[in-house]
């Protein structure tokens, strides 16, 4: 109950943001929604499944992508929602061999296939005469804000629903150990797919909203790996046991790096990899697990 | 009536024949149990029938429907439920998570999250881990462990039980009690069983018949009493009489 309330609290105060705050704050509140967005729903996957993705940066670039080349051609709303099904479905057919392999391997194939995907689109620009694109007329920075605020409140609900829902439990029945979960009746292959997919489909729809923040497509700097190493770096030092974390983690890192940014640049990676030494090793259940939580019922 | 008959099943690792030609049924309410030498094929027969592997050869039917091919969870939902010999709990879910998951997909398919609750808590009282339903299920003992896997295959709603060795590692208190549940579970529950055992007092108890495998193939079947006077398989576990 008490965290229902915060968690309406905080919405409210995110939805009253643009009201009261310059355009620089709202863009930190942007950055802000989109890790929180790209965060709850990596944990859709990695931290249901067990299957770690250091590579979702693949489905936000693929929704830039296709948001610059529909952008004149559709109205925002489509676009976005192309962007999210484009993932979607990239997600669902990569997935079916990736999913084959567990752990590291798993860690390393995500990985790689971001970096491939990068070079296609690098090489397919190339063909089209195109080395980086300037998108005119779009939209202002509340419009996106507030797509935005939908979307990682949508990623947040979709956490809690799944976490709840008889999908979520053999998710994490398999998580535990595939090979009894199939053997109790849980239909794995199906399941692991879908939490791809999932996981994959709000990523899409930010990748286009950010593409439009950045009026600008360029493929090396969208396809960012840093964007992935952030999104795991938040999710463990948030905790992916619950939606608290991804919330708690964003927050705590985009508050960081302003202020590093502005007082310390150089320090700002630094300190990334010191943050993710110390959770991994004294509260591998991230800020969310050191909460004093009620008894947790997976 | 015949529930489950295997025909001429074998299975090829690499090079190495694991299981080659074995045929037998099982009726409906049987006890079956399977016996052999370390390595003799008895749990990669269970493998076989509950879909971990896919058979090399032969056929497999369950109640009139063919099995090759069939993933895992179709074979279980279509009643077919195996303990594992090296436990496999979902460690960091409750015990009652654990046993629940089971109630939710298996073949029982409980309705809703409170009826698969119930269908694992009943069951947990059966094999005595009522009172550890909250706990994780990684801090149960062996024992509890090997009583949790029972728990799980037995809430899944399957007619054929198979039993990988669930009394080995276990206290002789603790393999009386665990033959009381097996027998509880043939006769309220009315299961069909397969049990592979080492502890052969045990097996010849329980078993109105039993099949010897060794090097992966068959080498007798019948009744306890015939089996334990059977030269063959004295053979086998003691070396030839002289």
């Amino acid at each position: 109950m008490r965290g229902a309330l915060a968690l309406a609290a905080l919405a409210l105060a995110a939805a009253a943001l643009p009201a009261v705050a310059g355009d620089y704050h709202v863009g930190v509140g942007l950055g802000l929604l989109m890790y929180v967005a790209l965060t709850q729903s990596w944990t859709v996957l990695s931290g249901m499944t067990g299957y770690v993705s250091l590579g979702h940066v693949v489905f936000y670039g693929l929704g830039a992508y296709v948001a610059v080349l529909l952008w004149g051609e559709a109205p925002l709303a489509a676009i976005v929602a192309l962007a999210a099904l484009a993932a979607f479905a990239f997600a669902a057919l990569i997935g079916l061999p990736a999913l084959r392999v567990r752990g590291p391997y798993f860690v390393i194939l995500t990985f790689g296939l971001a970096e491939l995907a990068k070079y296609v689109v690098i090489v397919v620009e190339g063909w089209l005469g195109k080395f980086s694109r300037v998108i005119f007329g779009a939209p202002d920075i509340e419009t996106l804000y507030y797509i935005m605020f939908g979307l990682a409140a949508a990623a947040t609900l979709m956490t809690f629903l799944v976490r709840r829902s008889r999908f979520g439990r053999g998710l994490l029945a398999l998580r535990e150990n595939e090979e009894a979960a199939e053997t109790v009746g849980v239909p794995t292959v199906r399941f692991k797919l879908l939490a791809y997919a999932l996981s994959a489909l709000i990523p899409g729809a930010v990748g286009s909203v950010m593409v439009l923040r950045q009026t600008y497509f360029e493929p090396a700097q969208i396809f960012d790996p840093v964007v992935s190493f952030t999104i795991v770096t938040m999710a463990v030092v948030g905790g992916s046991e619950d939606m608290k974390g991804p919330l708690l983690g964003a927050a705590g890192f985009v508050l960081l790096s302003e202020l590093l940014w502005a007082n310390a640049p150089q320090l700002y990676m630094v300190l990334l990899g010191l943050l993710l030494i110390v959770f991994v090793l004294f509260a591998p259940q991230g800020l969310s697990g050191l909460l004093p939580a009620r008894r947790r019922t997976p | 009536m015949t529930l489950l008959a295997l025909r001429a099943v074998s299975k090829q690792f690499g090079g190495l024949r694991a299981l080659s030609d074995i045929s037998f049924d099982v009726a409906a309410g049987e006890i079956v149990g399977i016996m052999g030498a370390n390595g003799a094929g008895k749990t990669t027969l269970f493998s076989l029938i509950a879909g971990n592997e896919r058979p090399s050869g032969g056929t497999i039917v369950f109640d009139g429907r063919a099995l090759a091919g069939l993933p895992p969870h179709r074979i279980c939902r279509l009643g077919i439920a195996r303990t594992f010999q090296i436990v496999r709990p979902f460690g960091g879910l409750t015990v009652e998570d654990n046993v629940a998951t089971a109630a939710m997909f298996g073949a029982a398919q409980a309705a809703s999250p409170a009826a698969a609750a119930e269908r694992a808590l009943a069951v947990l009282a059966l094999v005595g881990l009522a009172e550890r339903a909250g706990d994780l299920a990684e801090t149960l003992t062996l024992s509890g462990q090997k009583r949790l896997e029972l728990a799980r295959a037995v809430a899944t709603g399957g007619r054929l039980l198979m039993l990988d060795e669930v009394m080995a590692g276990l206290t002789p208190a603790e393999v009386a009690t665990m033959l009381e549940i097996v027998r509880r579970l043939h006769r309220e529950y009315g299961l069909t069983i397969l049990i592979i055992e080492h502890v052969m007092r045990a097996l010849m108890q329980l078993a109105g018949r039993i099949v010897v495998l060794h090097h992966g193939e068959k080498i007798a079947e019948g009744p306890p009493a015939a089996i334990g006077a059977d030269p063959r398989v004295h053979e086998v576990y003691f070396g030839a009489a002289a």
